[in-house]
């Protein structure tokens, strides 16, 4: 099967960094595939999250479909919902819930352009699906860090993507919250939206997750699939 | 004398409207420093324009906007903070404009050299209220053309970027305007104090709702405020009128703070 996204020998160097953060990548990545990321502290997952998606420049290839990173890096990211590590809002952040989940679309809906009804239709299904409708007129600096990582999923959602890259989505979640998150990403990759999620604590690998790679040192030490999880 | 002040408040209405509409932006996108330094740039632009007798408005434009591209490389080569670069841009821009305007004749040490330091209500003409105009409606236009990038920008540039929208174009597009805008507000608020017209109103619209729409109007609306009790006081007080535009733009933002809903508890 073509995969949906393929990298190849890619490494990523920060600014002013003298070793790069990962270091020749290779990875393919299928359409409908669960894969978790993990790995200790520093290790290169969430470097390599945003490499995926064009957001720190590389070396290598990376292609997604037939398209290109370096070439069709604004293309490719209207494809992909990213959802960023405990994103923080200051309290006096001039946005409502629902304005932060219509800007997830806004790459979709393109230049020169209003959202249109259907648009948003899809972002009351985004906040509906991770029940953060009651709060679509609250400003997203009164949120908890819960609310907020919800938000930001319903964001990554409302773009309608084919993939899904999350930083490490429950670390500001209780329990309760985790297992019923874990449900609806269980749920959104059985509609077939393909996930890559990077988590640093093992325990909370969702069921479905059919594959786990493991990162240490900016390197894929191991990568695993799984028909059920062990 | 009439047709002074027409020019006058003509001058402020749009000064006031550019700088604020512009310091919606800058504010919510942490600039204030780095405007800070574009417009103590133009100021010293300004002044070498007045010293080789070239046009000090274009001087003032090239150095503001050369130092916003210039930042950036800057920072990365010598590996040091934005904010310590803005700090040695900000003295040594300044110190250029005061070396500057030493070096200007004392026969041409005019109104207009000192104007462009404090301001001047003089130094309004036909020809800067037309400049202002158009930047004024330019902005506007800007805006009501790219609110939605703009707003996702300035939600998180990082976010906007990984939902596919290309925020460089846009990043650099306001800080062209911030740099054009302080250029031509120099005339009547001076480059010591034109930053504070943007930051000022711009920062009390924000105490105030948590809707970047009514935010976009209400900053400009409080910016012409600002500007003409600025004037009224420069009249009335003798008062360099930048320095009366700044005090009052700060007293407001004072009272916006004290008085913000955002900021009750519960």
């Amino acid at each position: 099967m073509c995969p949906l996204i393929e990298l190849k020998t890619v490494s990523t160097v920060y600014e002013g960094a003298k070793v790069p953060s990962i270091k020749n990548i290779t990875l393919r990545i299928q359409p409908g595939e669960f894969i978790t990321i993990v790995g200790p502290n520093g290790a290169g997952k969430t470097t390599l999250l945003e490499t995926i998606n064009g957001l720190l420049p590389s070396e290598g290839v990376i292609t997604v479909g037939d398209m290109n990173l370096k070439t069709d890096g604004t293309r490719i990211r209207k494809r992909i919902g990213y959802v960023p590590q405990e994103f923080i809002c200051d309290s006096l952040t001039p946005f409502i819930v629902e304005d932060v989940v219509m800007m997830g679309r806004y790459g979709k809906i393109g230049l020169f352009k209003s959202p249109t009804r259907k648009d948003r239709y899809i972002v009351q299904e985004a906040m509906l699906f991770l029940s953060v409708d009651v709060l679509r007129r609250t400003p997203v600096g009164k949120l908890s860090g819960g609310q907020l990582q919800k938000v930001m999923i319903a964001r990554a959602l409302a773009s309608e993507p084919e993939m899904l890259l999350l930083d490490e989505p429950f670390s500001n979640l209780d329990m309760k919250s985790r297992s019923e998150l874990a449900e609806k990403l269980t749920t959104l990759n059985e509609n077939g939206l393909t996930i890559l999620m990077v988590i640093h604590d093992r325990s909370s690998i969702p069921p479905a997750c059919r594959r786990i790679i493991t990162m240490e040192q900016g390197k894929i030490v191991s990568d695993k699939h799984f028909k059920v999880m062990p | 004398m009439s047709e002074l002040l027409i020019l006058a408040v003509s001058g402020a209405i749009l000064t006031g409207v550019s700088c604020s509409l512009v310091g919606s932006f800058v504010v919510r996108m942490n600039l204030s420093s780095l405007g800070f330094a574009m417009s103590h740039a133009a100021f010293a632009g300004a002044a070498l324009g007045l010293v080789l007798s070239l046009d000090p408005l274009g001087l003032a434009i090239v150095f503001s906007i050369g130092v916003a591209l210039l930042l950036g490389p800057l920072a990365e080569k010598a590996n040091l903070p934005t904010n310590v670069i803005l700090g040695v841009i900000f003295s040594l821009m300044i110190s250029l404009g005061l070396v500057f305007l030493n070096l200007i004749p004392q026969t041409a040490m005019s109104s207009v050299a000192l104007s462009i330091l404090w301001g001047s209500i003089l130094g309004m003409t036909v020809t800067s209220v037309l400049r202002l105009l158009v930047l004024s409606v330019g902005i506007v236009l800007i805006y009501w053309l790219f609110f939605k990038e703009f707003q996702a920008i300035m939600f998180s540039r990082k976010l906007a970027e990984a939902s596919g929208i290309n925020t460089r174009p846009f990043y650099y597009l306001i800080l062209f305007l911030t740099g054009i805008t302080v250029a031509f507000s120099l005339k009547l608020v001076g480059g010591l104090l034109v930053f504070a017209l943007m930051v000022n109103p711009a920062s009390s619209a924000y105490q105030f709702s948590y809707d970047m729409k009514k935010i976009t109007i209400v900053s400009p609306i409080i910016g012409v405020l600002c500007c003409i009790s600025g004037i009224a006081i420069s009249f009335l007080a003798d008062l360099p009128v930048g320095s009366s535009i700044a005090l009052v733009s700060s007293a407001i933002f004072g009272a916006a703070v004290v008085l913000s809903p955002k900021r009750k508890r519960g």
